[in-house]
Order: C-alpha cells, then structure tokens, then sequence
C-alpha cells in the first residue's frame, strides 16, 4: 500500500528533476552564446541589409515579452534566409507608457524571446546580435493604442 | 488546562455582563451639568452634515420630532403616556431616555460650533509642508460671551519654530468666534468660555 | 465604516479630558501672498536696479506657485527702510508678507551694497533682515541668495533658488541632446549632443559630474561627464549593456544595472577601482536602482512577481523587502530626502501617474492627473517634484508642490524634453 502510494510521487520527482537538468543546461548553453550589438565598426555594418520578403517586425502584448503563434509563424518562415545571413540582429522596442528604464529592460527581454525561438529552430546564436532601445526609437509618436501597439515590437534584420 | 479555561471563560462572561449592567445604569445618570469634553474629527462631521442639507425629506422628518421633544411638552406628555399604556416601563426610566436625547442634543451643538471653528481657523492656518516630522501645539482660548478671543496663548508649542509660527499668524487673523452666540449661555460657560486647539502637522487627513 | 468607526473610538476615548478640544489638522487652501516693493536706491546708483532686484526676487519665489504676489500698481506705498514701513497699508490689501529694501553704492568699480528686510504683516513684526555686497552685473545671482533666505525665512525649509536641472531634449531631427540650465529655465547649456538616444542623467552629489546612458556605439552604455572640462569617460568596463546609473550620496560609487546574458540585475560600481558588486540575482528583470538618503538601502523595480513593483535592498546585508503591492505597475522608485517616503511612477487603469507613499504605510497617493507622466526628480528641500509628461507629440516637463496646492509647468523647448534631474545644493 506505501509503495503504491511512494511510486508516483518517486516519479514525479524524478521527472521534475530531469526537467530542472535540462533547462538548467539549456540555458546556461544559450547564456554562453549570447552577442550583444556593439561598437561600431561591428560585422552587420559592413554588409548590406538582406532583403526577405517578409514582415521583419514581430509585435508584443503590454509589459509582455511572450511570441504568439502568429510571431512563431513568421519567424519560421524566416528560417530558410537566416541559415544564408551571417548575421541576424534583432532590436527590442516598447511603447511610451511606463518608466524608461524598465523599458530598456522589457525591449531587451523581448529581442531574447526571439533570438531564443531561433536557437531552438538551430540557428546558430553566434549569428545573433541583440540590442535593446526601450521607449527611446518609436515608430509612431501618437499616443493611443494603434501607435502602442506598433511600437511594441522587435525588429529583424539580417546582413 | 481544560478547567482553567473555563473558568475563566466564565469570568470574562461575569465581567461582561457586570460591565453592560454597569453602563446601563451610569449612562443616563450623566448629569448634564457635568462638564463635557468631545473631540472628533470634526472635517467628517461637516461632510456628514452636507450631506443632510443636500439631501433628505426623512432628515427633515428627524428634525421635526427631536423639536418636538424638546418645545412642546404636551405633545410629549402624550407620548410618555402613550409609551406608558403600551408597554410597563416605569417613569424613572423615561426620564433617563429624555435626558439622554436633551444631552445628546446638546453633544450636536458643541459639535456644531466646533466644526464651524475648527473650519474657520483651517481657512487662514498656512501650514508649513513639514512631511518628514509629526508635530503638535496647543493654544488655548479664551472667548467673550460675544464670541470676542479675549486672549490666546500657545501653552504647548511644537519642536518646529516654523510650525509655531504659522499657527500665531493663524490666530492673529481670526477676532472673533461669533458662532457662540447660539449656544445656551450654560454650554458656552462650560465649554467655550475656554478651550484648546490642537494643531497637527499630519493626520488622518488626506 | 471604518470612518465611523474611528469616529467613536475617539468620542470615548476622550471623555476623559476636562476641556474642550478641537483639532485642526488641515490648512488653507490659499496662498501666502507676499508684496515685493521695488528696492529704493542711493543717489548715484542706476535707478533701474532696484526694480530689477525685487523683479526678480518676485519671479524666483512665484516659480512653483508656491505664493501669490500683490501688484505693484495696488500697492498704498513704496517703502525703502524700515522706518517708512507701516503695517496697516499692507494689511488692508490682504498681505501676508513684505519684502523690502535698498540699494548702496560702495564705490566707483559698481560694487553694490544691498539690504533687506522681510515683514510678517499679521504679526505685526521683521522676521528677516540682511545685506550682500557684490558687483552690479551679478544682479540676478545676488537675488537668488536673497529669495533663498526669504524663503527660508517664511517656509522653514531650504531655498532652491540657485540650484539647476538636467534634462534629455529629443528634437524633431532625431537628434538627442543632453542639457543642463538654472532652475528657472536660464542658461541652459548642451553637455553633449547624438544622433542616437540619450537618457538617464544624474548628477553627482558635488554637483560637478553628471551620469547618463548614451547609444552613440549601438548599444546602452554609461558615461560620466565632467561639467567643466566636458571631458566624458565610458563606464563601458562592463562588456554588456548597461543602464540606470545613480550616484551613491557619497560620490564614490554608482549604482547601475548591468545585463550579463540578458538578465539586467543591480551592481554598485565604485568609480576608483571600478569594480562591480553584485546586488541582486534574480532572472526576472532588476532596474532603476536609487540611494536611500543614509545611503544603507537601494530601492530598484522588479517584476519578478509578475508585473513592476518597487523592492528595497539593504547593501550590507542583502536582505530585501517588497515596498508596493497594489496596482500593477509601480516602478522608479525614488526615497524622499527624509528617507521615511518613496515617490515612483504609478500606473493607474492605464494611466502612469506619479505617486507617493510612506514608507510606514500601505497607502497610494497619486500626486498628478495627466496619464503619461514619467521620470520623477524631487527639489533637494523635498518639496516639490518635476517630472516628465506628454501634450500631443510633445513632452515637456511638469511640476508640482507636496502640500498639494499648486502645479506648474516649465517652459518649452524646442523639441521633446524629458527625464529631469534636479541638481542637489551647493554646500
């Protein structure tokens, strides 16, 4: 009877730590490799922007760094010209509202939401470069939902 | 454990009910001579009765029957007897109920008054932004039956020199309280006559 | 209820005091209103400078509407010494207070001897009475020390007069500009100028140094600028983005964010030995650090609990403390001067107000109505609080004072301004 009891708890356990292993390792893999926009005179500056034919913006809820499905969509069919760029920069941005600071951290989070998605699909994070600019680089100055809404973004480009 | 607990359940239960015998019987002994001393926070009160103004047929209803009371003796006669008939109270008992109403009534108007002073003395009190400290002055009063400040004196200053200052400019402006003039000369002699304002640098008040 | 409560809590409690008492807790509305009576002058000396000298006393102590002022053309006299001074011409017209004075000549290089003195009108006495020497053409700065000191003399608290603000202009070119200028808007001066963005300025508590972010090399890095040489040095030993410095009351340190692999956390930076402390450790995001007057704690905003919210952290001990609970956007948390208040950007049912709160309570005050106010930076006297906001497409910057009673916007620029920071006072 306690063994019956035991068991699945025992497994559970057992199945938390293997999920803890794993994502422990996974992170501290991606932590390695993460590239930071920089200096200039930087590699992406030498080359030309690469053309895709796609949207090169994904968009974010308020004070969320989370991809939706139509994000994941897109950046999928980023995939193929990616694996041809030798790099991939990807800039993070939010709107107006809220503090600056706190911002810059948010735009930062959200490039990395990205870049993690493409490391997961194997692109290498050697080709990636993050930045974030928080509220600093608006699209649109307005100040209503619209203009919000399209501020609140991460910008891809590849070179 | 069990037992001690009890027993002392069972003195709480005493003291209780010592203390609701005990109240009941001291409140309406509270002589109306006796001198009364209310503080409230009186800003509450005001909005209170604005809200008295601007609304209510019933409120007026209210006012009509405490009148009633205190005016027209027949009117209350009929009332006693009234009471009486109905249920067997005994007279003593009544007259407690009735001197408790003259004495809440009278609690209304040094309430009153002191609203009135309390907002008039708010209107011209400059108050220093001191955040950081929590400071208190005492001033005492003391009025003219016209409701003339005979003299004022900050018997309990504050730590802040500036604090003290802003409440003698405060008090130089004012001359005269003349709301007293519709009080009862006896609740004037016994609350009026001398009184104290306690300025605060912080409070309740937002 | 519980209004009513408390209401007859205190009608038993206090049946014990023999006399009456009646508390005052709130203040007028109304402004002290204050006559500034052109300075009279000597023989000799232009006739223009004491008119001068009380214009411009009147403007610094009317700059955050902390006061009213008479009009001269109601004033019954023009007094210039004490014994042409009457108290009844100032009360009859509803004065609180009057400033007075006079100008003298020393000698013939224009060195000015100027006396005045300050009248309490309902009191019937002189609470102030002084004199400066110096040279006529620095009229406006002599004016400040005397504004300083009458405002001290009637509000008990430090005068501000001469102290400056920082502040980031963003002009329609995309071009970002650093800046600073006298509190009143005057002399403004550019630090440094960028096509790319600037924020965060902070001045040393010397007051000779400003901190402030700047993109100029792709990405977030802190620099410190030497006001008078202009000389600028990155702080740039951190190899990644970094944000959000503030200077330790001390001077010797900065407290910044630093986001090792895309994780920013709190670090103190000691500007000698530039080594990096680690603050907090935590994978949510850590920012906007700032100094507890007494320099013990670091207040910062977190969202590790799901959305912003401010925390404290003592620097010694590490040990952390959760500040704000309701709303779910607290952020930039900045302590009063006395340490025993936070004032922080709030966010509202979509709105992002500045608030305040004790420290001691739970309780939320929204100080201002507009909804996109950010970047709050308090006068070193703790009295009254500029910051950031938003009219159509442009910012600019607003004011209030703590008691409440008045608000004030400063004067535009050409351009977007924002993120003020008040300098702290020269000792």
């Amino acid at each position: 009877m306690r063994r019956l009891f035991m068991e699945p708890i025992g497994i559970f356990i057992l199945a938390m730590l293997c999920q803890v292993y794993s994502c422990a390792s996974n992170v501290s893999d991606s932590v390695e490799r993460i590239q930071y926009a920089s200096v200039a005179g930087e590699e992406y500056l030498q080359g030309d922007k690469l053309d895709t034919n796609l949207d090169d913006k994904v968009y974010f809820d308020f004070d969320k760094s989370t991809l939706d499905a139509e994000d994941k969509n897109l950046l999928e069919q980023y995939l193929p010209a990616i694996k041809k760029a030798k790099i991939v920069r990807l800039e993070g941005h939010c709107d107006e509202r809220g503090t600056r600071e706190y911002n810059l951290a948010l735009g930062e989070r959200r490039a990395l939401e990205v870049r993690d998605f493409l490391v997961v699909k194997g692109v290498s994070g050697k080709k990636i470069r993050v930045v974030s600019f928080g509220e600093e680089k608006p699209l649109k100055s307005a100040s209503n939902e619209k203009a919000w809404a399209e501020n609140r973004r991460v910008e891809i480009s590849l070179y | 454990m069990n037992r001690a607990l009890t027993s002392l359940n069972t003195l709480l239960l005493i003291l209780l009910f010592l203390s609701l015998i005990f109240s009941i019987f001291s409140i309406p002994k509270l002589d109306i001579d006796e001198k009364q001393s209310i503080r409230v926070n009186f800003y509450e009160l005001i909005q209170e009765d604005d809200q008295l103004f601007n609304s209510s047929i019933p409120d007026l209803g209210m006012k009509k029957e405490t009148k009633s009371f205190s005016s027209n003796s027949k009117e209350q006669k009929a009332v006693e007897t009234a009471i009486f008939s109905k249920f067997k109270i005994n007279k003593t008992d009544i007259k407690n109920e009735i001197s408790k109403i003259k004495l809440s009534m009278e609690r209304d108007d040094i309430l009153r008054v002191s609203a009135i002073i309390q907002e008039r003395i708010s209107s011209v009190w400059i108050k220093p932004n001191s955040l950081s400290e929590s400071l208190v002055a005492k001033v005492l009063i003391n009025l003219a039956p016209s409701g003339e400040i005979l003299d004022f004196d900050l018997i309990e200053p504050s730590s802040n020199n500036f604090f003290n200052e802003s409440i003698l400019t405060a008090m130089n402006k004012m001359t005269f309280f003349e709301e007293v003039l519709s009080l009862d000369r006896k609740l004037f002699e016994q609350n009026f006559r001398n009184f104290n304002l306690v300025f605060k640098s912080s409070g309740e008040i937002e | 209820m519980i209004k009513f409560y408390l209401l007859s809590v205190m009608l038993i409690s206090n049946s014990i005091f023999s006399i009456l008492e009646i508390e005052i807790l709130k203040g007028s509305d109304n402004l002290s209103k204050i006559a500034f009576v052109p300075f009279g002058v000597e023989d000799g000396v232009e006739e223009d400078y004491g008119m001068q000298i009380s214009q411009y006393i009147e403007k610094n102590m009317l700059l955050f509407g902390e006061f009213e002022n008479l009009d001269k053309s109601e004033m019954l006299s023009f007094p210039s010494s004490e014994n042409e001074f009457f108290y009844r011409d100032w009360k009859v017209l509803g004065v609180d207070y009057s400033v007075i004075g006079r100008v003298n000549s020393v000698n013939v290089l224009g060195n000015l001897n100027i006396s005045y003195s300050l009248f309490n009108i309902t009191r019937r006495i002189k609470i102030l009475e002084g004199e400066i020497v110096g040279s006529e053409d620095n009229i406006e700065n002599i004016s400040k020390i005397i504004s300083n000191r009458i405002y001290e003399q009637i509000t008990g608290l430090r005068g501000i007069f001469d102290t400056k603000l920082a502040y980031v202009i963003n002009s329609d070119t995309d071009t970002y500009q650093i800046c600073i200028s006298d509190i009143d808007g005057k002399n403004e001066q550019i630090l440094f100028t960028s096509k790319a963005p600037i924020m965060s300025p902070d001045w040393s508590p010397d007051r000779k140094k400003i901190a402030y972010v700047s993109f100029e090399n792709g990405l977030a890095e802190i620099f410190i600028q030497d006001l008078k040489s202009g000389k600028r040095e990155s702080v740039q030993a951190l190899g990644m983005t970094n944000s959000a410095p503030v200077w330790s009351p001390d001077g010797k340190s900065l407290a910044l964010v630093v986001s090792f692999s895309g994780n920013p956390d709190v670090f103190l930076y000691s500007i000698s030995n530039k080594r990096l402390i680690r603050l907090t450790n935590h994978y949510g995001i850590d920012t906007e650090p700032s100094w507890s007057p007494d320099s013990k704690k670091i207040i910062f905003t977190s969202d590790r609990s799901g959305s912003p919210q401010l925390y404290e952290i003592n620097t010694k001990s590490k040990r952390k403390k959760r500040l704000t609970r309701d709303g779910n956007y607290n952020a930039r948390g900045r302590y009063f001067p006395d340490g025993k208040s936070i004032f922080f950007v709030h966010g509202n049912d979509g709105n992002f107000q500045i608030a305040r709160k004790k420290l001691s309570s739970r309780y939320i005050e929204t100080l201002t109505s507009t909804s996109l106010d950010e970047s709050p930076t308090i006068s070193p006297n703790g009295n009254i609080i500029i910051y950031a906001t938003k009219d159509g497409l442009n910012g600019y910057l607003g004011g209030i004072t703590l008691d409440g009673k008045a608000r004030f916007s400063l004067p535009v620029k050409n351009g977007s301004v924002r993120e003020p920071a008040w300098s702290p006072l020269i000792n």
